[in-house]
Parts: structure tokens; C-alpha cells; sequence
């Protein structure tokens, strides 16, 4: 059975068309994949003539936000489209800004298709080349989760997922910026048994990456927002 | 009249002149209760010993506590119920945006080779 994958996407081209490209390389390989892609209010809308066009085995479906509401958000529109698309072996998260590689998303979905019901990624214990910074930013985070959750992981807030149909529909994404991460975490340990594994992955750290990407005081906002939804959100 | 009281003075009359100049028309009838709210401020700001005689008729200390107490606890819920708002607000921008992504949501097609 073919594999979804769910791709934010924010202000990306040139690191799009390359994941993309990754994954159409490695689309029968898994049986075939589908490409949940979410254009978060880019400011140069993501134009679907420009995508690769479909193959037997890969296909690819755009939706977009009128406005950028924030990775959360873009992953749980892809999550909602795709839960309803069809059945899929493993629907894996992925970014869209060149640190993922088609060869991690395949290694998540070949755990989910083993078994697991989740498959975090874990840049530990890939060959990433942590900046300093970042690394003791994770292991706060790494710390502070184990204590919200109890899901004991190494990498706390890492892109590269992969999920069961089950464990997927038992994760919807409440948190529109970055405090998803913690948000699936919590939501996985909630839900009661299911197989959770670590995977390595490689995240690929370069200039333009981490020019773009959330500085680590991004910390200080996922904490914000966790407080918020905390004292202000609908129970649940 | 004090140093600081003027001063203090000067502020709110400032900020009034400010806000009017730059809001009114926009959405700026709130602007009524602000000028109503200050002047009455600036009143007690420039006849201190009036406040102090009214805050002593009912048993309090001083005429600013009148306001400062009110105020603090006014603040408070004020700026917790409008976080909540927030949220609340985002919340519904969300649905409405992802509403329409998911009913615009569509695959690419083949496309015909363009050279002919
Ligand atoms: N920064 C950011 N990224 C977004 C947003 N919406 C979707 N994305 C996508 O989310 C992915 C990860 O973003 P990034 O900032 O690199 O996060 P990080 O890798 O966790 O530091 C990329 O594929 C972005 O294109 C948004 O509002 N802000
Ligand atoms: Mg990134």
C-alpha cells in the first residue's frame, strides 16, 4: 500500500522542487506516494504547474491557506486532506526546506509499515552535524518534554515523523506555530497503547537553513503557546 | 499644583490630543469614554485634597487607592479575557482558512507537453 506524506510549506522553491524530487525517486520503492503539500500563505503562491507532474506511482496534492497561519496549521490541513484522500501504509511528516531526505522518509515509513504506530525521527543518531546551540536548546526541551508527556525520546522537536491510519487519526494539531511538536508528543501519550519507536535521521543544517529556520528562541514561544492553549483553550 | 502633578497632567492631555488626533473616524467612538475617563483623571490629578476629602467620607486612605485598586484589578481581567479572545479569534481564522484549503485542495494533473 502506497505512503502519504504531509509537506508544509512556506516560502520554499528551490528546496521544494528538490524534496519533491527526492520522493518521486523513491515513490515506487514504498508502492507508490502521495504528497499532502500545504502552501501556508506563501507570498508567491505555490503554483501547481510547476510541481512534477505524476507517475503511476507518485502523485501530488496542493492546497493553500489564504494566509500564513504557521506549520502546525499547514500539517494538520495536510492531515485532514489526506486522512480523507484514502488508505495509506504510513503518512509521514516531512519539511519542505531541504533539511529532510526522501531516504528518511522511507526508513520512517518502513517502521510504521513494520508495526509501529509512530516513528519519531532522531537527528542524534543520524549522521547531523548539530550546531552547539541548537543541540542544548533540544536537550532542555528533551528534559521538559519527558516531564509533560512521559514519552521518554532523544530528539524533542523533530520534523521527521511517520504514523499508522490509527495513530494519525488520534492526532489532530490544535497548535498552529511550532509547539506542535510537543502538542503530537502529548496527544501520542494520551492515546493510549500504541508502538512508538526512535529512527535515525539525518537533518541537514546549511546557512540558508538555518538563516530561515526558527532561531532558538523559538523555544520561548512554543512555551508561550503551550501556556495559552493550556489556560485559555477548550477543554478537551 | 506640583511639579509631577502638572506633569502628570501634561501626560494625560497629551495622550487625549494624541488618540484623537490620530484615531478619530476609525473606529474611534471608544474615544468618547477615553476623554470622559481622563478628565475626570486629570480632576484628581490637579486637586489632590478634593480626592483625599471624598476617599476619607468613605473610609479610605487616600484618593488615588479610589483608582488604584479598581484599576489594577480591571487590568488584570481585562488582559486575560482579551488573551483568551485572541485565541479564540485565531482559532476561527483557522477554521475558516483551512475550510476553504481543503474544499480548493486539488492533485497536479499530466500536463501536455508545451513545445508543439
Ligand atoms: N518558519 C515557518 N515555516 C513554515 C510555516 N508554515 C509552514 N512552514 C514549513 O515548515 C517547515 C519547517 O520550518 P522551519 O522554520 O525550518 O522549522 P525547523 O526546521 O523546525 O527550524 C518548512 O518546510 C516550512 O516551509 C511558517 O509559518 N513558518
Ligand atoms: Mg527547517
Amino acid at each position: 500500500m502506497a505512503v502519504a506524506v504531509l509537506m508544509p510549506v512556506f516560502d520554499e522553491v528551490a528546496a521544494l522542487r528538490r524534496t519533491l524530487a527526492g520522493l518521486r525517486d523513491v515513490a515506487a520503492e514504498l508502492g507508490g506516494v502521495t504528497v499532502f503539500l500545504v502552501d501556508d500563505g506563501s507570498e508567491i503562491p505555490v503554483a501547481p504547474d510547476a510541481l512534477p507532474p505524476p507517475t503511476p506511482s507518485f502523485r501530488i496534492v496542493v492546497a493553500r491557506h489564504g494566509v500564513n497561519l504557521g506549520q502546525g496549521a499547514a500539517i494538520e490541513t495536510a492531515r485532514q486532506i489526506a486522512l480523507a484522500d484514502g488508505d495509506f501504509a504510513a503518512y509521514v511528516t516531512m519539511d519542505s526546506d531541504g533539511q529532510h531526505g526522501a531516504e528518511d522518509a522511507v526508513a520512517l515509513a518502513r517502521a510504521v509499515e513494520g508495526g509501529a504506530d509512530v516513528a519519531f525521527g532522531n537527528r542524534f543518531l543520524g549522521g547531523s552535524r548539530v550546531p552547539f546551540v541548537r543541540a542544548i536548546v533540544l536537550a532542555a526541551a528533551r528534559t521538559f518534554e519527558r516531564h509533560l508527556t512521559g514519552l521518554r525520546l532523544a530528539d524533542a522537536h523533530n520534523g521527521l515523523r511517520a504514523f499508522s491510519r490509527r495513530a494519525l487519526e488520534r492526532v489532530p494539531i490544535r497548535q498552529n506555530r511550532m509547539a506542535h511538536a510537543t502538542e503530537i508528543k502529548q496527544r501520542v501519550a494520551r492515546a493510549g497503547p500504541l508502538a512508538v519507536v526512535e529512527v535515525p535521521v539525518t537533518v541537514r543544517y546549511t546557512a540558508e537553513t538555518l538563516a530561515k529556520g526558527q532561531s532558538s528562541l523559538g523555544a520561548v514561544v512554543i512555551l508561550r503557546d503551550l501556556a495559552q492553549q493550556y489556560l485559555f483553550g477548550e477543554a478537551e | 499644583m506640583t511639579l509631577a502633578s502638572a506633569a502628570l497632567l501634561a501626560l494625560v492631555l497629551g495622550l487625549l490630543a494624541y488618540d484623537v488626533a490620530t484615531i478619530r473616524g476609525k473606529r474611534g467612538r471608544y474615544l468618547l469614554v477615553e476623554a470622559a475617563a481622563f478628565l475626570v483623571g486629570g480632576f484628581f490629578i490637579a486637586f489632590p485634597e478634593r480626592a483625599t476629602a471624598i476617599a476619607h467620607l468613605v473610609g479610605i486612605g487616600r484618593g488615588v487607592d479610589f483608582f488604584l485598586y479598581p484599576i489594577v484589578i480591571w487590568l488584570v481581567r481585562e488582559s486575560l479575557l482579551s488573551r483568551r479572545r485572541r485565541l479564540e479569534d485565531a482559532e476561527r481564522l483557522t477554521q475558516a482558512v483551512r475550510a476553504l484549503a481543503v474544499a480548493e485542495a486539488r492533485a497536479v494533473e499530466a500536463r501536455e507537453p508545451r513545445d508543439r
